[in-house]
């Protein structure tokens, strides 16, 4: 009944995931918030997923992977095809949070940093981090339940191939497609649970902690 | 000594030439806008003039010139200044303690000394046991002690602190206004005080500096200020309320829209027949029940009193100018003094202070002088 499989990749997905567009998320979301030539234009760019159709994406990924793909080697309906398609699928996610959280931290508290001795990364790692944790938190949410539900587009790029594309989003679709409809409701209610959790505990964390953050801007 | 020289067109304009001892306390006074707090961050290397040197002793933090652009400009880490912030930008994720320990993070000191060396500055702010609290925790004049000890940890090399007592209630200030006291004596660097409080500056400042959109319009110890305003704007900005106007020609002063004619204080200075501003201090005005050869008469139309003290709001009757006089309810009994009736008022020649309507800034003046200093 359960198709575990589609599950753990489905969980493996997200987690390199999470731990490829993590750093890359903080380094672009603190980047922007330095930058004033062509920033419009880059958070343009990187919002682009969200309003792009997801087989419009996948196409374009299809396109791009296959053949001897960018890379040189060809990363359709394979898990690298499909772990580049969720990364570039999750960059809003990842980043949008976390800029904003870094924008949200008061400048003045920068400069008082920065006269009291601190180096530039000693500032992002003393200061500005431990202050947007609560925005890399949500981006870490976020793109973990996304990457989970994500069906669009891995189905364009990965195709259905058991033990290697096929996460449990496309399992659900398979099981219903083929009226195994138990299948479907336990693998859908596993995916609602581990996003209801996901989302209960970022939202908890956030509640605690929202009487200690009281450095960014009013 | 703390020599600061800096000049700038945009984003505002800049214009200051002042020195600061170690051990003096000097005060930038002027109406919000005026540039009082981007002066400071010029100083703490926050930002950047166009032309200018700052210099602390033998140490030249920033020089930029004309020609060369900046050929000199020390990070704030290196000019390393103690910098209070108006809302004192303690670190919100970090207690007390660790607020004043992280300008020791470079010092080479392991944690522990860090952390003795810190909560000896809270105890000396008398705040020790307070060590463990986050800012939200604590209230505005903790706050403020927690971000003084922050400052002051690393052993600066100047102290600047901009507006620190305007966020905070009247009793708390009294106790930060004799911690600074006490500071002063004990660290020996210059300190500059920016503020809006006239009445803070002179009761903390040795002197002070008025700037009026961004230049420094002039620097005087607090009670030379006070007397000999050096223009009108000065006058007006120091709340001089007695200031009027007229025509000086060699030790005249005549008032204008009246006949009355003042002898003055000549010091060659003032071209014949020049228009002129004119202040009065407090003890260049008398009043008195009846007239005398020298007195002017004027109606009493309004006062009022707190406490012990009255204010009386005078209009002369010629040339209809109004004088402010400051009489404590004695003297106010004593003269009979009451609304609509008329008194005479004597005004001293020798306490009159005259100075030109407008100053001239003349910028490439300006640019010279900083040439020259570099």
């Amino acid at each position: 009944m359960f198709d575990l499989e589609a599950l753990f990749l489905s969980l493996k997905l997200a987690i390199w995931t999470l731990v490829l567009i993590l750093p890359f998320g903080i380094w672009v979301a603190h980047s922007l918030r330095h930058l004033v030539k062509g920033k419009s234009w880059i958070e343009a760019g990187l919002a682009l997923p969200l309003v792009l159709p997801p087989t419009v994406l996948g196409y374009y990924l299809l396109v791009g992977l296959g053949g001897k793909s960018i890379f040189g080697i060809p990363l359709v309906f394979s898990f690298a095809g499909i772990l580049i398609a969720s990364l570039i699928v999750n960059l809003p996610f990842a980043i949008q949070p976390i800029q904003r959280a870094f924008e949200a931290i008061n400048p003045e508290i920068l400069e008082a940093a920065q006269v009291s001795g601190l180096s530039n990364w000693q500032i992002f790692r003393l200061i500005e981090l431990p202050l947007a944790w609560r925005g890399i938190t949500s981006a870490a949410v976020l793109t973990f339940a996304h990457t989970l539900g994500e069906f669009g587009v891995v189905l364009m790029v990965g195709g259905a191939i058991p033990g290697e594309t096929k996460t449990v989003s496309i399992a659900i679709y398979d099981k219903v497609q083929s009226f195994d409809t138990t299948g479907a409701g336990a693998l859908s209610l596993i995916l609602l649970s581990i996003s209801l959790i996901a989302i209960a505990l970022s939202y908890g964390i956030f509640g605690r902690s929202s009487s200690r953050q009281r450095g960014g801007r009013a | 000594m703390l020599k600061i020289k800096i000049l700038q067109a945009t984003p505002n304009p800049l214009q200051i030439d002042i020195e600061c001892a170690p051990g003096e306390l000097h005060a930038l006074v002027g109406p919000s806008g005026s540039g009082k707090t981007s002066v400071l961050r010029t100083i703490a290397g926050l930002s950047q003039p166009h032309i200018g040197k700052i210099a602390c002793g033998e140490h030249v933090w920033f020089e930029a010139n004309e020609l060369e652009g900046v050929t000199k400009s020390l990070s704030p880490a290196e000019r390393s200044c103690g910098f209070l912030f108006q809302q004192y930008a303690l670190f919100p994720h970090l207690t007390a303690l660790e607020n004043v320990c992280i300008p020791l993070q470079n010092s080479g000191m392991n944690v522990a000394k860090r952390k003795e060396i810190a909560i000896g500055w809270l105890n000396r702010m008398g705040i020790d046991e307070l060590a463990n609290r986050l800012p939200h925790q604590l209230s505005g004049g903790q706050q403020q002690r927690v971000a003084l000890a922050r400052a002051l940890v690393k052993k600066p090399n100047a102290l600047l602190l901009d507006e620190p007592f305007s966020a905070i209630d009247v009793p708390t200030r009294q106790g930060l206004y004799q911690i600074l006291a006490e500071l002063r004596g004990d660290l020996n660097i210059p300190i500059i005080l920016v503020t809006h409080d006239l009445r803070e500056a002179d009761l903390l400042a040795d002197r002070i500096t008025v700037i009026d959109q961004g230049i420094g319009l002039q620097t005087a110890e607090p009670h030379v200020l006070f007397q000999k305003p050096r223009n009108s704007r000065v006058a007006e900005l120091v709340g001089i309320g007695n200031k009027f106007e007229g025509v000086f020609s060699s030790g005249k002063l005549s008032w204008n829209d009246s006949n009355h004619v003042f002898e003055v204080v000549d010091k060659g200075k003032i071209p014949p027949k020049t228009p002129v501003a004119w202040v009065i201090p407090a003890d260049g005005l008398s009043l008195h029940p009846y007239a005398t050869a020298n007195t002017i008469e004027a109606k009493v139309e309004h006062i009022s009193t707190l406490g012990q003290i009255a204010v009386v709001q005078l209009r002369t009757l010629e040339g209809k100018h109004a004088i402010s006089w400051e009489a404590s309810a004695a003297e106010l009994r004593r003269l009979g003094l009451e609304l609509g009736k008329n008194t005479y008022v004597e005004i001293d020649g020798a306490k009159i202070h005259i100075m030109p309507l407008r100053t001239i800034n003349d910028p490439r003046r300006f640019v010279d002088s900083v040439s020259k200093a570099s």
